[in-house]
């Protein structure tokens, strides 16, 4: 049996898709970006075999294909464990780590560009680590890192297409199924680029918006 | 002969050159004086052809810069050196004399590599053939700049502040040289604030001012009280240039 | 189950013939890339349609997920009679969307080159041709030479998506060999660090070329 024409149904099954890529993209967005900021302030104060290992770790995330990185946690882990995974924490786990990866460098960039001088000067006021960190450290860095992290969002985004090969149902496999049933793959993969176009640009619209906002109130880097 | 004849130049709504007519016949060295943002550098750039004219006439040898084709020729006829040098930085100092000598004039490539190497050591450089840009000095690099011009035995040479990114040292090696290519009857078309050497080597002295030339004398009238100098402009900015044990 | 990967071993033959065909596809990708982006990046610095053109087909194919693109490229080709097959279509990916990256790259290259160098060449009598072969060419590519090389190892990571339209590239081999020894998680984990080692490998032959190609412009340096 089969029904070649689109129907409402189809709208539908790829507004579903495209609300699980962004679901699944937000939530790993967000941890990655914690996680990531977490690794750099780790290096930033050199915690001795900890920021190695977590260095050598995400550099390693970060040079190799994430659709590797995906089968290694959904398939190697459970093989490993002895526990399955369902793929959607497969995915979530995947992605996170993958982005803490790229949200490392990034971060440790921007602290680097903060300046040792300005820590030196922040203790002998005798601020606390913590405190450093707070005032003088993340606002900074945030600002000087806001660029590359809008830049990241953009290609994470595009990155969660590749769950749907552990069977997530996000907006590629909403295609997928589309093409199965109507066998128009030509009208399908165009439909389903131009929504991750639509994304990724209304995306990026949003990134520059928080960049200007956030430029206005933290004043810029000493140079 | 280079004649510029009305020439007015706008920038937006800035009127940069504003009729300015000129000639620089063969032998000649003009220089042109004036202050910051008087449209020297505007002018040098429309007889090379590198800004459009939105009014006038700039014709080298009577090759119309306006055209395309024949400004393509008339650049064959004249070379500039510039203020900043603009050496090509990923070539060698001998591969920058001797690029536009080898695919502009199509001339073969030993030939030119010999010339290059005299014109080199003629200027103090013969151990720096096949060093690169970055490698050199301001003036060395201008040298080199000089050299480039040069290869391509032009009728015209225009010079735009050549020195005024040198400090006064390597300003003196540069002038030298220039000084020295006067004196061979070299025709130059020079732009400066060295007001003393255009006075020594210079046959004829302009004076833009705001985009208009002003004054066009022969250097002695130039620095006559009753006649350049009755300009009040004109004096007003030499005061400033020249430092006031040599004033005339 | 203990991690060990002498499992891997009977499978060296069946990994080596992937790790030859990612090669193959990978080098005519960037080969691919290199041109196509030098010429859209030669296109994006000017102000007529062409620029307009280069700009456009850059956004699209850097806000398209890559798997979309390759999905369009091998079943959506099809349905209109264009009919490529696997590797072909994996080139032709590589191409299209390293392409655009290095059309970016490119073109911040041209325009960071000084206009009076360009203004040196003009007014010496070179054609248009000759200036942006002998001048403008080789300055943007000494400057875009090393995120160049980012780009193209990023095409590396990203030619293990072609695992997903049957090509079997060294990801592909790998998934057949996690089938057949039920070891996924050492094949996995083997086939990360193999292509975190490539990547490492090839920055550092970039970087290398990168010093030797830019040496004249180190100021005191030998002449
Ligand atoms: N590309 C341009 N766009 C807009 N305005 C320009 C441009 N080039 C020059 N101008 C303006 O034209 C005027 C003349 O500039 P020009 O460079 O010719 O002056 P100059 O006499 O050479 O000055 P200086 O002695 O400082 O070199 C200046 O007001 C300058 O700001
Ligand atoms: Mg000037």
């Amino acid at each position: 049996m089969r029904h070649t024409g689109f129907t409402v149904h189809d709208g539908l099954l790829l507004a579903q898709g495209l609300g699980v890529s962004l679901g699944l993209f937000a939530g790993t967005f967000a941890l990655g970006l914690v996680l990531g900021s977490a690794a750099a302030v780790v290096r930033h104060f050199r915690v001795p075999a900890l920021g190695a290992a977590l260095h050598a770790g995400l550099e390693l995330l970060r040079n190799s294909p994430v659709l590797v990185q995906l089968f290694l946690v959904f398939f190697g882990i459970p093989a490993l464990i002895h526990q399955p995974l369902t793929p959607v924490v497969a995915a979530g786990v995947t992605l996170s780590a993958n982005t803490a990866a790229f949200v490392y460098f990034i971060a440790v960039a921007g602290l680097d560009a903060v300046g040792r001088d300005q820590v030196e000067a922040a203790r002998v006021y005798g601020f606390s680590r913590a405190q450093l960190v707070r005032h003088i450290l993340a606002p900074q860095a945030a600002a000087f890192a806001l660029g590359p992290l809008v830049g990241l969002a953009v290609n994470q985004l595009q990155v969660t297409s590749l769950v749907s090969v552990i069977g997530v149902m996000d907006l590629t496999k909403a295609g997928d199924i589309l093409n199965l049933r109507t066998l128009r793959p030509f009208a399908v993969w165009t439909m389903v680029g131009a929504l991750y176009f639509a994304a990724a640009k209304g995306l990026t619209l949003l990134g520059h918006h928080w960049e200007r906002r956030l430029r206005a109130h933290a004043p810029p880097l000493g140079f | 002969m280079i004649a510029v004849e009305g020439v007015v130049k706008r920038f937006g709504t800035q009127t940069v050159l504003d009729g300015v007519s000129l000639t620089v016949a063969p032998g000649e060295v003009v220089t042109i004086l004036g202050s910051s943002g008087s449209g020297k550098s505007t002018l040098i750039r429309c007889i090379n052809g590198l800004e459009r004219l939105d009014g006038g006439r700039i014709t080298v040898d009577g090759l119309d810069v306006a055209n395309p084709r024949q400004l393509a020729q008339a650049r064959r006829l004249s070379a500039t050196v510039f203020q900043l040098f603009n050496l090509y930085p990923h070539m060698t100092v001998l591969r920058n004399v001797t690029l536009a000598p080898e695919v502009v004039l199509k001339r073969p490539e030993p030939e030119v590599a010999a010339e290059a190497r005299a014109l080199l050591a003629s200027v103090g450089l013969a151990d720096k053939a096949d060093a690169y840009p970055a490698q050199l000095s301001g003036g060395q690099r201008q040298r080199v700049g000089i050299c480039r011009a040069l290869a391509m035995n032009p009728r015209y040479l225009l010079l735009d502040e050549v020195t005024s990114a040198l400090d006064p040292e390597m300003t003196a090696e540069v002038l030298a040289i220039l000084g020295r290519l006067a004196s061979q009857g070299t025709t130059m078309l020079f732009v400066t604030h060295e007001v003393e050497f255009a006075r020594r080597i210079s046959t004829r002295i302009v004076f833009l001012d705001q985009g208009r030339l002003i004054v066009d004398l022969p250097t002695a009238d130039f620095f006559d009280p009753a006649r350049g100098l009755a300009h009040p402009r004109i004096n007003q900015f030499l005061s400033k240039m020249t430092p006031v044990g040599e004033r005339p | 189950m203990r991690f060990d990967l002498t499992v891997l071993l009977p499978h060296l033959d069946a990994l080596l013939a992937g790790v030859l065909l990612t090669a193959e596809v990978c080098a005519l990708g960037i080969v691919g890339a290199f041109a196509l982006g030098t010429g859209l990046g030669l296109a994006a610095t000017t102000h007529g349609w062409p620029g307009r053109l280069a700009r456009f087909y850059v956004d699209v194919f850097r806000n398209v997920p890559f798997v979309v693109q390759v999905f369009f490229l091998y079943y959506g080709l099809p349905e209109v009679g264009v009919y490529i097959d696997a590797f072909w279509t994996g080139v032709m990916a590589l191409t299209l969307v390293g392409g655009a990256y290095a059309s970016d790259v490119v073109r911040s290259g041209i325009l960071a080159i000084e206009p009076g160098v360009v203004e040196a060449a003009r007014v010496s009598g070179l054609s248009r041709l000759s200036i942006f072969r002998r001048i403008v060419l080789p300055i943007a590519l000494r400057t875009a030479l090393q995120p160049l090389g980012s780009v193209f190892v990023n095409l590396v990571l990203s030619s293990s998506i072609l695992s997903m339209i049957t090509l079997d590239e060294v990801t592909g081999a790998a998934r057949g060999v996690a089938a057949e020894t039920y070891r996924p998680f050492e094949v996995y984990a083997f086939l990360l660090v193999a292509y975190a080692g490539l990547t490492y490998a090839v920055s550092l032959g970039v970087g290398a070329l990168h010093r030797r190609l830019n040496r004249h412009l180190v100021a005191g340096g030998r002449a």
